[in-house]
């Protein structure tokens, strides 16, 4: 029984591994096929059907190039720096569930990794060692687009961490728990974004911020810093901090999903198919949040980066507080 | 009427006043006044306090090489409108020193510096003489006469080698695989030490402020490989944190000497070369040069031929804007859509481009006296088509989309000040000009073509930042689409061209300065003919290149990001601006 579960253990975050690196590819396809549409282009189209093996092409390419280090680059953290950006981004999904359980082989297999009783403050945690990488990423190349680039991506990500804790703490609150099962099933009868549709627009923003995403890209602002912290990293290293980009901006909508689109309940009840209809569920709320991430980089242009850290602590951070405040102390008025 | 009585009244004055050192420029075929050297700064206080001319447009210099002089010419005009003061001041040839009007026309930086980079012309008391579109260290100055190439074959085109017998000799046959280099004399490439560019990273420490955090100032090199420099320019940039406290433009990376090259060139042979000044709009460099000949030449194109002219030109001035609109928003960090959205709809102008003349970008269809080709019935049938219908509704669109997004009003809004003075002073023109506040539009301040007879407003801004600079390119596009819409309703039949068409043509001896309102501001031809078939000279007064004057006033201050937006929002194309 042990030796089994630890083996079920073992395939199940190969397969989260898995499952993201290759979502990460396809997400970049998937990315650049709508942003096409967007922009009245067709996007990558020519290796294989629909462009399938688009992503597969250019992770050939960019594992045969060349890498190379600046001479003057601290070498050590050089290449230490993309390892730690993007392990963070692969283990930040372990707590979030799928669907409840399914039957494989005569096994009842529970659909998430590890049930943490402290499951929000893990992902709080995990989100913020991330940051070190950039960060570390711009000092280390000795390069000043790269440090200007890392030290905004320091002080943006710090500031944004703090309201988009706040904003995870309503969905907290409601459920009573820090467990992700417990918040994804208190939403069985009621999605968290109807009561706290302020907490959800506040992840919304701060999350784009959390992941670098545009209108919130300052760190690689390509028309600023040409590429800002990774300016110096080619080959494979450079696709380390592309993958933990993506994965992330993954990761992110799984969580949103679970947190305020109800996770895996709805629209397929989550014990159908087998209880296959759970992830089913989860995949494709956070296909169309994905979607709705690309849909805004297509859109609007950068916020300007003195004007994003006013908006970070003048208006998201203490909207977020005022929400937490008023959710708790509607909460024990009503449910006391 | 009251112009030629200003101008008598001020030619009076100006003789009466100093004397000698002004003469009217008796030459045949030449206009304005000669002015004394030691006078220089005189003249032109008094001509910009007394009489209004507050407004340089260009500042070249000629060198009449077998004669033992060179001279620099000022255009000048009134910010109000009005016909060009022309002035000329000579300096001997061995020493040419001649005062620098920098101190009274802050505009006229570049263009001296451009002149001592090509011609050698010391311009004393200018703050800032060093190169600008050769490097330092560069042997000689091009534009002399008496400077030659290697591999210099003749000075005027066509060369004997390839016509008539036509034979022709590859210039890489000249140019032995190691040995197509020469030094000059005192110079050994093994003991060359590159110099840490102290002129140019010297200058910038100046700015002294008071601040209460003392932070340590880094000089940022943006470019010249950068996305937002719009080809290959370079900013050096010292930083306090993300704010820019000083800057210094470095251009002339995609230098190839167009004047010197024009100036080999018969006449005819500059059309097509026009087009790669500024290779967005070509049909608008065609019309400067055309104008500026067809002055020495003293001829008029027919009728018709005028009015597929503006037709051209406001077409050009649309797909422009949109262009530059499209990379503003670029530049703001909008990832590629809005440009994408812009390039569709010059992609449809182009259309017409390649029908009329057979080529899209490098159109080379103005003629001295008319036009390459007439423009066929169905054409016209497809420009109303665009005019009257699909440009105004996708302008619309554009504005739906962009002129009231809240983040582009807070990138754009009050970044990039340029006040109306400041903007005269430093002889910005174009969108640039007239966000400012300056409704200074060639077209009206001093009609060429038919532009009189033709309603149109000049757009004009008030606050002289970014968005004022959007604002007055998207009512420009109205405008231009309004006068697409009269001249597509009165074009007349006729010929397209006066007289026969020619190859070589005949200009008589003298100078001329042609302008028109080009999309990027005033574009300039300042031709010298001495009546063989190339020019003598052959000035270009490329908007793009005088309105980067202006970059370091509205920097100043700025934010990294900032900076991008407003080289975006000056619109320069690097073809123009390092010719």
């Amino acid at each position: 029984m042990e030796v089994s579960l630890w083996i079920e253990w073992v395939i199940k975050s190969l397969f989260i591994i898995l499952l993201l690196t290759g979502g990460f590819a396809y997400t970049t396809l998937y990315e650049r096929r709508v942003l096409a549409r967007m922009q009245v282009r067709i996007g990558p189209n020519r290796a294989g059907p629909f462009g399938l093996l688009q992503p597969v092409a250019d992770g050939i390419k960019l594992i045969f190039k060349e890498e190379l280090i600046p001479e003057k680059a601290d070498k050590l953290i050089f290449i230490l720096a993309p390892v730690i950006t993007v392990i963070p981004a692969l283990i930040i999904t372990a707590v979030v569930p799928w669907g409840e359980s399914v039957w494989v082989f005569g096994r009842e297999i529970k659909l998430y990794l590890a049930d943490l009783d402290v499951g929000v403050l893990y992902l709080m945690a995990v989100t913020s060692i991330s940051v070190y990488g950039i960060t570390l990423a711009g000092w280390s190349s000795n390069n000043k687009y790269a440090t200007l680039g890392g030290l905004r991506a320091t002080a943006q990500m710090i500031s944004y961490e703090l309201a988009m804790g706040f904003a995870m703490l309503g969905p907290v609150l409601m459920a009573g728990s820090m467990r992700m099962i417990d918040i994804v099933n208190a939403q069985r009868s009621m999605w968290f974004i109807l009561p706290q549709a302020i907490a959800f627009l506040i992840y919304l923003a701060t999350s784009l911020a959390e992941i670098n995403r545009a209108p919130f890209d300052m760190p690689e602002a390509e028309q600023e810093l040409t590429a800002g912290y990774h300016t110096e990293y080619s080959g494979m290293k450079f696709a380390l901090f592309f993958m933990a980009e993506y994965i992330k901006m993954i990761a992110i909508s799984m969580i949103g999903s679970s947190l305020f689109l109800g996770g895996y309940h709805w629209p397929l009840p989550a014990h159908w198919l087998g209880g296959f209809a759970g992830p089913i569920n989860l995949f494709g709320k956070t296909v169309i949040w994905m979607f709705f991430i690309i849909w805004v980089r297509a859109t609007l242009p950068r916020i300007r980066y003195d004007k994003l850290m006013q908006l970070g602590w003048k208006v998201l951070f203490p909207l977020a507080l005022l929400n937490v405040a008023v959710t708790a102390a509607v909460i024990v008025l009503v449910g006391g | 009427m009251t112009t030629s009585w200003i101008e008598t009244q001020l030619t009076e004055y100006l003789l009466e006043r100093f004397g000698e050192a002004v003469q009217p420029d008796s030459r045949p075929g030449y206009l304005g006044f000669l002015v004394a050297r030691n006078k220089l700064l005189e003249v032109c206080r008094s001509l910009r306090d007394e009489f209004g001319f507050d407004y340089l447009s260009s500042v070249t210099g000629v060198d009449y090489h077998p004669e033992p002089f060179m001279e620099v010419v000022y255009h000048f005009y009134k910010s109000t409108g009005g016909s060009a003061l022309v002035m000329k001041t000579q300096a001997p040839r061995d020493n040419p020193t001649v005062p620098s009007l920098c101190s009274l026309y802050p505009g006229a930086d570049f263009q001296e510096r451009e002149a001592w980079d090509l011609l050698g012309i010391r311009f004393e008391g200018h703050p800032d003489l060093r190169r600008i579109l050769m490097w330092e260290g560069f042997a000689g100055h091009p534009l002399r006469k008496d400077w030659r190439e290697p591999f210099f074959e003749e000075d005027a085109k066509p060369f004997k080698s390839r016509w008539p017998e036509g034979h022709f000799i590859r210039v890489e046959d000249n140019n032995p695989y190691k040995n197509n280099v020469s030094y000059p004399p005192d110079f050994d490439p093994g003991k060359w030490v590159p110099d840490k560019d102290e002129l140019l990273y010297g200058g910038l420490q100046s700015f002294e402020e008071d601040s209460e955090i003392k932070t340590e100032r880094i000089v940022v090199n943006l470019g010249p490989q950068h996305p937002s420099t719009h080809g290959v320019f370079r900013m050096v940039v010292l930083l306090e944190g993300e704010r820019v406290v000083d800057l210094k433009p470095v251009m002339g990376y995609l230098h190839r000497n167009h004047e010197k090259i024009g100036e080999r060139n018969t006449y005819l042979q500059n059309m097509p070369f026009t087009d790669r000044l500024d290779y967005i709009c070509s049909m608008s460099n065609n019309f400067g040069y055309a104008l500026a000949v067809e002055k020495l030449m003293g001829i008029q194109p027919p009728e018709r031929a005028e009015y597929i002219r503006v037709m051209m030109a406001e077409l050009t001035r649309f797909l422009n804007h949109m262009f530059s609109i499209g990379f503003l928003l670029n530049d703001l960090g909008a990832f590629f859509t809005p440009s994408l959205y812009a390039i569709e709809e010059r992609e449809l102008i182009l259309d017409i481009f390649e029908e009329v003349a057979g080529s899209r970008m490098m159109c080379n269809y103005f003629r001295f006296g008319g036009v390459a080709r007439d423009v066929p019935e169905q054409v016209l049938d497809k420009i109303k088509t665009l005019v009257h219908d699909r440009l105004p509704r996708k302008l619309d669109e554009f504005e739906r989309y962009l002129t009231h997004n809240e983040i582009l009003r807070s990138r754009c809004e009050g970044v990039g000040v340029l006040t109306p003075e400041q903007a005269i002073a430093l002889s910005v023109a174009g969108p640039v000009l007239r966000a400012s506040g300056v409704p200074y539009d060639v077209r009206r301040a001093d009609p060429y073509s038919i532009y009189e007879r033709l309603e149109f407003d000049v757009a004009y801004g008030i606050h002289g930042d970014i968005y004022d600079r959007y604002l007055v390119r998207i009512e420009e596009m109205r405008q231009s689409l309004r006068i697409l819409r009269q001249v597509l309703k009165d074009i007349p039949n006729g010929p397209v061209m006066a007289g026969k068409p020619q190859f070589q043509v005949r200009v008589p001896p003298g100078e001329a300065y042609g302008r028109v309102e080009g999309p990027k501001g005033e574009l300039g031809f300042y031709v010298v003919s001495n009546g063989k078939p190339n020019p003598w000279r052959y000035h270009v007064r490329a908007p793009s290149f005088i309105n980067l004057t202006s970059l370091k006033t509205m920097a100043h201050g700025a934010k990294v990001a900032d900076l991008v937006a407003i080289l975006g929002s000056i619109d320069i194309v690097l073809g123009e601006v390092d010719r």
